[in-house]
């Protein structure tokens, strides 16, 4: 017997693969033998995991996806809800699944046993494929100066009480906020095929969770009130996301979504757009390199900012311009 | 006020900012960036809680001498 064989033992024991019931009835579930699957647990017991990846690996049976008619938009919500679409009796033309039919039906079993942030993070597959799959992205980067910011903000913060500092995020979102006022294209949602501009300006901001999981609520009309308010609602904002307290309002509000990661040592962020929003901002770390001011190299905090935008929306040309337009807010900090 | 007593006190501040982590866990040398996943805004949550549970201020430019709990209550024990 070779040393990674399963253990073999005989008399008291049945026969047969090393499996507990739960991973039998796993194996069950997900249409998996496990005769002659080779366990990773100790001596050799097949894991609930290594069930999953067997199943994950069996091929799909050629035509199995065309056999199943349904439209796009009640598979797209099927894949939103964790509903599987072979339990589904489709009541269209020929037993096609409509979006009803999909409403009305539960959540599949592996759905209804996944944890919080395995729902969440399935919500977020399936978002982001679909905006993989439907959107044509194009994306445009600035590397934006911004010592005139953070020097503002030193000074501000020194001034200011200690409950009413600011981080520099709050500024970057303002900034952000202010120049969608100027480029309504990017400020939208797709809707039936159309571009349907926001008249409110409704950041949506990409808040990790700690236990896993991202949300990215909206801050609306984050294009008004003072900066001290903003952060106000900011902090606020991202501590009842964190707690799982969020307003289903504020979750579909966004007309454009901002994310960060610049504190986790990212440099550059290429987002996917959050579906039906037409456009996001990714920004990295602000990190001090050489500069060019006047012909002289000189050191300067930077950051860089890429904008993520929907192509039949709008265009680089626009991109480019919006960017622009933020990075000479960013230059007058006064003015946010 | 025992060293001992700013330490309750700070872990208490850091649990209203992220109720979610075990702070009995958290040993003194942990960089609490790293560790709790904190951002700057925690950060300055979590400053604005020690100032209102102790009453010391503690100015952005020293926010790299809190960089762990023990740090931190080293750093307010001698301010409160």
């Amino acid at each position: 017997m070779g040393a990674q064989e399963p253990m073999r033992r005989g008399g008291l024991f049945k026969e047969g693969p090393m499996a507990s019931p739960a991973v039998r009835r796993r194996a069950h579930e997900l249409d998996v033998s496990l005769e002659g699957l080779r366990g990773s647990g100790e001596h050799g017991r097949i894991t609930i995991e290594d069930v999953q990846q067997a199943a994950e690996a069996k091929p799909v049976p050629s035509g199995a996806r065309d056999r199943v008619r349904i439209s796009p938009y009640a598979r797209r919500i099927a894949a939103d809800r964790g509903v599987d679409i072979a339990e589904i009796r489709g009541t269209g033309p020929g037993g096609a699944i409509r979006a009803d039919d999909v409403l009305r039906a539960e959540p599949s079993k592996a759905a209804e046993r996944a944890s919080p942030a395995e729902r969440m993070q399935r919500a977020i597959a399936a978002a982001m494929t679909r905006a993989n799959d439907e959107i044509p992205h194009y994306y445009v980067e600035h590397t934006i100066d911004m010592s005139a910011a953070l020097g503002w903000l030193r000074d501000f913060n020194a001034s200011a009480s200690i409950e009413e500092r600011l981080v520099s995020g709050v500024l970057v979102l303002r900034a952000v906020a202010l120049a969608l006022r100027k480029h309504r294209s990017l400020n939208a949602t797709w809707q039936g095929g159309e571009a349907v501009p926001s008249e409110e300006v409704n950041v949506g901001l990409a808040v990790s969770l700690r236990g896993g999981g991202l949300v990215a609520p909206a801050l609306r009309n984050t294009d008004e009130g003072s900066l001290s308010e903003l952060m106000g609602r900011m902090t606020d904002l991202v501590a009842r996301a964190r707690s799982g307290t969020l307003r289903s309002s504020e979750m579909t509000a966004a007309t454009i979504t901002l994310t960060a990661l610049g504190e986790r040592g990212v440099e550059s962020v290429t987002p996917i757009i959050f579906p039906p929003q037409v456009a996001i901002v990714g920004c990295g770390a602000t990190v001090e390199r050489p500069w060019v001011v006047d012909g002289r190299v000189v050191v300067r905090p930077v950051m860089r900012v890429t904008l993520g935008a929907d192509h039949r929306v709008s265009n680089g040309h626009q991109g480019a311009r919006f960017l622009s337009t933020l990075e000479n807010l960013l230059q007058e900090p006064d003015e946010l | 006020m025992t060293s001992e007593d700013i330490r309750s006190t700070l872990l208490a501040c850091l649990s209203d900012v992220a109720p979610e982590v075990d702070t009995e866990a958290l040993e003194d040398d942990m960089d609490l960036r790293d560790e709790l996943d904190l951002d700057s805004m925690d950060i300055l949550r979590w400053v604005q809680g020690i100032h209102k549970a102790l009453g010391v201020e503690i100015p952005e430019e020293d926010y790299g001498k809190i960089t762990t709990l023990g740090e931190a209550v080293d750093y307010v024990s001698a301010r409160v």
